[in-house]
């Protein structure tokens, strides 16, 4: 009993630690890379692209490395399912509304359901999710990357010429003083490298506890990484979702989920299959992976009828993820 | 009652309502308007730092365009309009700058249903308990 109680803490506290050390990590790199030279832009949506999914990442190649790929994939669909049912599910009931752009709506839900179809397609033809797979993974998310950096880019750029055509004088307002010229010192580098052994270690930590307590509970990994770990390791999805829906930060908010679930397929699974091929559950094709098409496009067509999430299309959405989770503990086990 | 010296504030909703209901108090009186956004900085822990500064910025960003509205709603030779952006808990920076302005009057909206009041908590609540003067406050729910 007492190991149970201390298994569940050190998942609790890897989870803190993967959440804090990925902040970290993400935080000086992006540092870094400014003093580089690297564009601010460049910066900035990678930074959001894969801030709040490191830990997805983590847990699924140490999974991978650590001969648990059932944990992996679990935890990678279990996510994204998660994201989609449960998050924005909460996140409109809470909020009342979370509205969409278009633009915004057609890339990412179309990146969102592209990689899920393509997911399942290895699935289901070769139920394994190995290097050729990784490699088409790795290309799309490039592509979707790239395609974020450049309608940023337009973005600023408009932005930009709005400020030139119409400068008003802002009274009083917090003034932040022009940083001076930065250099990368020891404490930058040393940051980053206390994140990234923080992320490691706390996923390795994450993973042990999570099949360990798989093991004493005598319920399949794959359900551990679905839920337990799936939950617990999209929690920054979870706080950047509702906060920003309730700040009316409706773009970031839906943009959150969208682009956390394609960089967790893409990069989430592409990653940990270039060392090694994870072989596919059936259910995991047949029932998990479907499940997760079928919300995104349940999401999508929500959205797309009002260009918004409704409290009551909150309620349908965390009633499905209620569904699937009573139908894939206890029915199909 | 004549109000020498009013405070407006606004999150960008309803500002149409919350501007015609002032400017028909107003009426031909000079007074001081003063528009206020306040930029909401608090996130909950486990928020990325990057995600963080994002918000601030976006909202930022609306802030300076809701005080650019305002001052169009109000412009009128009897009123001289000031604006004033400022980062923090949105209750009491508004309670703050009325404080350190010595405004007559707050102008705000009640912003949200009862449902979403529970759910989300409300700024205007807040102001009334804690606010140094005379409050308006314009209904300002959807139906």
């Amino acid at each position: 009993m007492l190991w149970i109680i201390a298994l569940v803490a050190i998942l609790i506290v890897s989870l803190i630690i993967v959440i804090k050390a990925a902040d970290i990590f993400v935080d000086k790199i992006v540092e870094i890379g400014g003093i580089m030279g690297i564009s601010e832009i460049i910066l900035g949506v990678t930074a959001s692209a894969i801030g709040t999914s490191l830990p997805e990442f983590g847990s699924a190649v140490m999974a991978a490395l650590f001969n648990s790929p059932d944990l992996g994939v679990g935890v990678v669909i279990g996510s994204n399912i998660w994201n989609i049912a449960g998050i924005l599910g909460i996140s409109a009931i809470f909020a009342g509304t979370i509205r969409s752009s278009p633009k915004g709506l057609t890339r990412d839900g179309a990146f969102t359901l592209l990689t899920a179809f393509i997911l399942l397609g290895f699935m289901y033809f070769l139920g394994v999710v190995d290097i050729y797979a990784s490699i088409i993974f790795v290309i799309v998310y490039s592509i979707y990357l790239w395609i974020l950096i450049r309608d940023q880019k337009k973005e600023a750029e408009n932005d930009v010429k709005k400020e030139e055509i119409k400068v008003k004088p802002t009274e009083q307002i917090s003034y932040h003083p022009p940083e001076e010229k930065k250099k990368i010192g020891f404490g930058m580098i040393a940051w980053s490298l206390v994140g990234l052994v923080g992320l490691i270690v706390g996923c390795r930590l994450l993973v042990y506890s999570g099949t360990e307590l798989a093991t004493i509970a005598n319920i399949p990994q794959m359900i551990m990484g679905l839920f337990t770990l799936a939950i617990g390791t999209s929690i920054p999805e979870l706080v950047v979702t509702f906060n920003s829906a309730r700040k009316g930060l409706h773009d970031l908010s839906i943009g959150t989920v969208l682009g956390s679930n394609t960089f967790n397929i893409m990069i989430g699974l592409g990653i940990p299959a270039i060392f090694m091929s994870v072989p596919i559950e059936h259910l995991s094709y047949t029932f998990d992976a479907p499940v997760m098409i079928f919300v995104t496009v349940l999401v999508l067509l929500l959205i797309k009828r009002g260009m918004k999430l409704t409290r009551v299309d909150g309620f349908i959405l965390a009633l499905t993820y209620i569904t699937y989770a009573v139908l894939r503990i206890y029915v199909l086990g | 009652m004549v109000y020498k010296k009013i405070l407006v504030t606004s999150t960008g909703e309803y500002l149409d309502q919350i501007a015609k209901e002032t400017m028909e108090l107003i009426a031909d009186w000079d007074t001081d308007v003063i528009g206020v956004y306040v930029v909401e900085t608090s996130t909950p822990f486990l928020t990325p730092k990057k995600v963080k500064e994002m918000m601030v910025t976006e909202l930022t960003q609306r802030g300076k365009q809701v005080l650019d509205a305002m001052e169009e709603k109000f412009r009128a030779p009897n009123i001289h309009f000031s604006r004033i952006l400022k980062e923090g808990d949105p209750a009491d920076e508004i309670v703050k700058i009325a404080e350190k302005n010595d405004v007559d009057l707050l102008v705000m909206g009640t912003g949200k249903s009862i449902v979403d009041k529970h759910l989300l908590g409300s700024v205007s609540e807040k102001v009334v308990h804690s606010a140094p003067c005379t409050i308006l406050l314009i209904r300002t729910v959807s139906e």
